[in-house]
């Protein structure tokens, strides 16, 4: 291949992923998500930049210059940056597989993408911190100037780009194995324990090399420079071998046995349904995921209140955890309602009245749910933390007034969640969602902590009984006119789910 | 076995994707108790036809209707009814029986009704679909296709709606499909509604075909009326002359 073919080809692979990640269904028709993602990054991003301005003062006292003690302790870096590739990254032996039979030399396909990778903006991303810091800790100091920061800053992104290119190695691993995972972080948790707690040679070397590039040192450079190539070409020779791998991959397919859950006929389609439920979250990745994040979460805000002393007398934190003890299961699981369906939506809209049954169904297995918290709550009851009349309230409240209100977006949802989407890929949220679950976990909380500093927390847990217990009773009426006004935008979200899927 | 003949019946009925027109049909009915082969090329109109029947569509114009209940407007016609498209008609993550179990249950079947019934298709599932401890979404296309086209046959509807259920199909289960929907429909006098590109087996069930381009209804051949075979031999063929003189 010519230098020009080389040049052109380059061009051609880095436009098609560039459209890959711009065309992923995450963010192709979600302008809610976009907008959330950009938000997202850009609050990292001040984050990091507010430290980097930070740093040079809070360190400034120290024995220490301050980037030399943030170069000793680059470890950190590493570490935390290895972890938050996770899920943004993807291997070249993920993405070859198109490319595989075109007649472009094999050897040259990996390097590209592997250039990608180092030239990629994530290894950028760092600069947030590093050039305010560096700009304050060297380009301002009495000894050095602004070439020396352009110095760090190589240096810098060239240790980035080591990092990405030992995450990819590792992450080719993990991907044939998980327990791979172990390796990485034993390594990481070796040289923080031998190469900096216990010792210092570590911090020293580290400190050395990236000072050194501030100099502009060649010999520094040189061994940041030999590590990048190193790695690049291990990943190089890794990559081509774990690609055939990857195409040859065969889902393993567990045996299952069939459950009738007998104990569930006797409730009718209903029945029926609560079963689709209760199979869904056992054998669906996402969904597996998605009840498992809520059942952590409701167990640790329990365990806050029933095992700890820490938000005893903040009126506000307890109005917070009582809440959420009870709401938060419901609302991460219902905020994606009919995602999980949109997969089998034309079987279940070929059936009469399937989706209200269906609704039925989810509305009690979520409020059966409940029974967690209701057992995590003996302990603060007993020792006086809340009382019984709050505890009802918070569960009533719960299923009579905050379910329902995050059960409206049965009628809106209409992107189908892939169910067994690796768990890196992440789901998309649309602008209802992330509105209705926010306004579930904040507006509640509210009322309860307003309700208590009005009257008392008797009260307030009698009103929200009282509140609560309507919604409880009409819930035929309110569950009836939701699958009726989900009826009225049928096509719309029948479409949704089509394209979604 | 014998009970009522179902209709189907479109007036009118326009739909269009963007500038494309995907189905236009001014009149067509479909008389209870008959076997209806919709055949055309890719794109016809077929799928969406079936789509706005089944009111997983909506048209933009026209009516559908079913037994003379407008399908757009009432969901009475679901319980007489079978149909499987694709497989998003298919819980996936369950295992055939399960899903077979769900499907029979919610049409009122209790478990004896379902496993009797199971076995009018025997031949089809051909010991490859139960017993195999595995989720539908692990199953081959054609065993997926086998699990769907049984689901929408369980409860022994008297309208069967299915799209290219020869499709994945090795040829042993391409013929039991064939002999279980003919016997289906002497037996119960069900009407059927099938579209396949398969034009032989297409023609040796149905009893009617119509054919289908840019979303129209070109021909609407009845068996005995007129030699199917020959007009759509002649029709295929002049289209692939015609498209490859665009070419």
């Amino acid at each position: 291949m010519t230098f020009k073919e080389k040049v052109f080809l380059y061009k051609l692979l880095n436009r098609n992923r560039t459209l890959a990640e711009k065309r992923h269904p995450m963010f192709d028709k979600n302008k809610a998500m976009k907008i959330f993602t950009f938000i997202f990054i850009g609050f990292w991003a001040c984050y990091l930049m507010f430290f980097g301005f930070l740093f040079p003062n809070v360190l400034k006292d120290e024995s220490e210059e301050a980037y030399d003690i943030i170069n000793g302790g680059f470890l950190v870096f590493f570490i935390i940056d290895f972890l938050t590739r996770f899920g943004l990254q993807e291997t070249p032996a993920q993405i070859i597989k198109p490319y595989k039979l075109l007649p472009i030399p094999e050897n040259y396909l990996h390097s590209v993408f592997l250039i990608r990778i180092g030239l990629g903006g994530y290894n950028l991303f760092w600069f947030f911190f590093f050039v305010p810091f560096g700009l304050l800790s060297i380009a301002l100091a009495p000894f050095y100037n602004f070439l020396n920061l352009v110095g760090y800053l190589l240096g810098v992104w060239l240790m980035f780009v080591v990092s990405g290119y030992w995450y990819l190695f590792w992450r080719t691993l993990i991907n044939h194995h998980t327990l791979y995972i172990l390796c990485p972080l034993g390594v990481y948790a070796a040289l923080l324990f031998f190469g900096m707690i216990d010792g210092q040679w570590c911090y020293d070397a580290l400190q050395w090399l990236l000072r050194g590039c501030i100099t502009w040192n060649p010999i520094n450079f040189g061994i940041i420079v030999i590590a990048v190539l190193i790695m690049f070409y291990i990943n190089r020779i890794f990559q081509k071998k774990f690609v055939y791998m990857e195409i040859a991959k065969v889902e393993k397919i567990k045996k299952v046995k069939s459950r009738e859950m007998a104990y569930l006929n006797k409730f009718g389609d209903v029945g029926e349904y609560l079963k689709l439920e209760i199979k869904s979250i056992l054998r669906n990745k996402v969904v597996k995921k998605q009840f498992t994040s809520g059942l952590i979460c409701t167990l640790m805000l329990c365990s806050l209140f029933a095992f700890t002393d820490a938000y005893d007398g903040q009126e506000f934190m307890r109005s917070f955890i009582c809440v959420y003890c009870f709401a938060c299961l419901g609302v991460i699981t219902l905020t994606s309602v009919m995602g999980p369906e949109g997969n089998y939506i034309d079987g279940l809209m070929s059936r009469k009245e399937s989706v209200l049954s269906l609704l039925k169904a989810k509305y009690y297995f979520i409020c059966i749910m409940m029974i967690i918290p209701i057992c995590f709550c003996v302990m603060p009851i007993l020792q006086n933390k809340m009382t019984v009349m709050e505890a009802l309230g918070c569960m009533l409240f719960s299923a009579g007034c905050i379910f329902p209100f995050v059960f409206q977006l049965a009628v809106y949802n209409s992107t189908t969640i892939n169910l067994n989407e690796k768990m890196t890929k992440g789901t998309s949220n649309s602008k209802a969602q992330i509105l209705v679950s926010l306004a579930a976990l904040f507006v509640p909380m509210a009322i309860m902590y307003v309700l208590t500093i009005a009257f008392n927390t008797f009260y307030a847990g009698m009103i929200m009984s009282i509140l609560g217990t309507i919604g409880v009773v009409l819930h035929p009426m309110w569950l009836k006119n939701i699958y009726s006004r989900f009826m009225k935008r049928r096509y719309e979200n029948m479409a949704g789910f089509r394209a979604t899927r | 076995m014998k009970t009522w003949q179902v209709s189907v019946q479109l007036d009118n009925v326009k739909k269009t994707f963007g500038d494309k027109v995907a189905l236009s049909i001014d009149n067509f009915k479909i008389e209870g108790g008959e076997i209806l082969g919709l055949v055309g090329n890719n794109g016809a109109g077929k799928t969406t036809m079936f789509r706005i029947l089944l009111d997983l569509l909506k048209a933009d114009l026209g009516e559908a209707r079913i037994d003379n209940i407008l399908t757009s407007e009432s969901e009475d016609w679901k319980a007489f009814t079978g149909a499987y498209l694709d497989s998003g008609f298919l819980i996936d993550y369950l295992t055939p029986e399960e899903y077979f179990a769900f499907v029979g249950k919610v049409n009122g079947l209790n478990k004896d009704d379902i496993d009797t019934r199971l076995k009018r298709f025997q031949d089809l599932m051909n010991g490859e679909v139960m017993g195999q401890d595995k989720l539908i979404r692990n199953l081959s296309a054609g065993n997926k296709q086998k699990v769907g086209i049984i689901a929408a046959m369980l409860h022994n509807p008297q309208l069967i709606i299915l799209d290219e259920p020869f499709n994945f199909l090795d040829p042993s289960s391409q013929l039991a499909i064939k002999y279980i929907l003919e016997e289906y429909n002497k037996e119960t006098g069900a009407t059927i509604l099938v579209s396949s590109h398969n034009l032989s087996h297409t023609l040796e069930i149905c009893t009617r075909v119509a054919l289908l381009e840019h979303g129209e209804i070109i021909k609407d051949m009845r068996k005995g009326e007129t030699d199917i075979n020959a007009e759509l031999e002649q029709y295929f063929e002049s289209s692939l002359h015609h498209e490859t003189q665009n070419v």
